[in-house]
């Protein structure tokens, strides 16, 4: 027992915090500014919010909305398929959100995939960007 | 088996009131009762197959088999009756008594026979026992010496020592009630009160005095001597357990979305099917940059179900060889998890069917002790 416990112990002393977004190399300001001149567009939230609670075909079964994990409310907490909690999307609660290039480049690129069966456009992460750090 | 002329030469019915004598002292009996007990639990424990229990049929059985090891030192120091001494017969002797022999205040041959069959197999039981857990669970003092596949291999001779338990106990329940109906008495009370009726002709039997403190002090020696060895043991390494410690890449990369799976779960040319397919992941895109995706699985083929000497490695890991290399969708985890209803999977604490840590708390070491199972309580209804 003292065995188990002094590995578990080990184990959670090596772990990395998951979801770690500790760059803090950029802002969702920063990051819908860059995707919206990239588009040539004018973000809207309002648009974004459409998007986020659309279903979508061309991505896998099990994920056919950005709902289905993150829940058609933003700034609950979400479940992945596997059961394991995904923090909330909405910036006012989730302040940490869309604080690091390359975790937000990795979960735009992996689940655009899995919803969309392709890449999002410049405009469409601008527009969710801006619903998410609207409400 | 008792021969037709123990019955021919039945003593005649005796008289109502008969003089009566002390034969099973007050330890015989508890113990006698107590084993009852303890064998009950550990035999219906040990039908039910249900890793939940498991811990109820370990304790039954050893405290069955700590009541044998106090029984013999009792035999060398006990009442008349309690002493080997008194009833452990010669070859003679159980002819003489298949041949239809004088009645016996005390064990009767066969009766003593039976006696030391129960013994031998209940303290076989609880050996082999402690060497299945030892091997197959990597528990108790037994787990740094014995592999999983002589684990294996010693459950089966300790399924077979328990039907042989069961079929001793059910020869001698025949056992007492035929000599009840031959001998004209209540055996069985007898065992509860400890008085026999003594009769003319009976077996004479040589009186011996008790050493209760001295057995109390044998008792005691053996019992410090048992939780020594289990002290001692306790302290070795045990061989063939699953990497301990996780690669701190594997677990942030993979941990994102899902339990850090100790990589004893899955065979080495599995994890690398996986990882060559992380663009289609159980049906998403887990996609990581490729120096990223050869480190992990690097780190996965060294750890990988091979080098575990695990029950999960084993029963589990070793058959899912065909992709989507799902543990999940095999049909060994799908056998081991049949009682768990869908609707704990599905449940807020759950959530789903990969998630190992909602109810093993030891998932992330890959070990999966059944003493480390705890179905979330929320979610039965």
């Amino acid at each position: 027992m003292r065995r188990l416990a002094f590995t578990l112990a080990a184990l959670c002393a090596a772990a990395p915090a998951a979801f770690a977004q500790d760059a803090n190399d950029t802002s969702a300001a920063a990051l819908i500014s860059k995707f919206a001149a990239e588009a040539g567009i004018t973000a809207d939230a309002e648009t974004g919010k459409a998007f986020f609670l659309a279903t979508q075909s061309g991505g896998g079964a099990d994920t056919p909305s950005c709902s289905s994990c993150h829940t058609a409310d933003p700034k609950a907490t979400g479940m992945a398929r596997t059961g394991k909690e995904i923090a909330p999307m909405a910036l006012s609660v989730n302040p940490k959100r869309f604080t690091d290039t390359a975790f937000v480049d990795k979960w735009f690129g992996r689940n655009c995939d899995s919803v969309l069966g392709r890449e999002c456009t410049a405009t469409e992460k601008a527009n969710v960007l801006a619903y998410f750090a609207s409400i | 088996m008792p021969s037709p002329g123990i019955a021919a030469k039945s003593t005649p019915k005796p008289a109502v009131t008969e003089p009566q004598t002390r034969v099973w002292d007050i330890f015989v009996r508890v113990f006698h009762w107590s084993l009852v007990l303890a064998v009950a639990i550990a035999a219906a424990s040990g039908l039910m197959l249900e890793s939940r229990i498991l811990l109820l049929h370990i304790s039954a059985g050893l405290a069955a088999a700590a009541l044998v090891a106090a029984r013999i030192v009792w035999g060398f120091t006990g009442t008349t009756h309690a002493r080997f001494a008194d009833f452990v017969p010669s070859g003679a002797a159980i002819r003489a008594h298949l041949a239809g022999g004088t009645r016996h205040l005390g064990h009767n041959p066969l009766g003593a026979l039976m006696v030391l069959a129960l013994f031998a197999l209940v303290l076989g039981l609880a050996v082999s026992g402690l060497l299945v857990l030892g091997g197959i669970d990597k528990s108790g003092p037994f787990a740094p010496f014995v592999s999983f596949g002589a684990g294996s291999v010693v459950l089966g001779l300790h399924e077979v020592l328990a039907y042989g338990v069961l079929a001793l106990v059910a020869m001698h329940l025949a056992g007492v009630v035929f000599e009840s109906e031959r001998s004209h008495e209540n055996l069985t009370r007898s065992m509860l009160t400890g008085a026999k009726a003594k009769r003319p002709g009976d077996h004479e039997s040589r009186p011996r005095p008790a050493h209760p403190l001295l057995a109390a002090a044998v008792i005691v020696a053996l019992a410090a001597g048992a939780w020594a060895f289990n002290s001692a043991q306790a302290a070795r390494p045990v061989p063939g357990l699953p990497v301990a410690t996780l690669d701190p890449g594997y677990k942030a990369a993979c941990s994102e979305c899902h339990i850090a799976y100790n990589p004893s779960l899955l065979p080495a040319a599995s994890w690398s099917g996986i990882m060559a397919g992380l663009k289609d992941h159980f049906g998403e895109n887990a996609g990581l940059p490729a120096a990223e995706v050869e480190a992990i699985t690097n780190w996965l083929v060294a750890h990988a179900s091979e080098t575990a000497d695990t029950k999960p490695a084993y029963r589990i890991a070793a058959r899912i060889t065909q992709p989507p290399y799902s543990i999940t969708g095999s049909r060994s985890w799908k056998r081991l998890h049949d009682d768990i209803p869908d609707a704990l999977f599905a449940s807020r604490a759950v959530g789903s069917r990969s998630n190992c840590a909602a109810c093993h708390a030891d998932a992330e070491t890959g070990r999966f002790s059944p003493f480390a199972i705890d179905l979330p309580k929320e979610s039965l209804k």
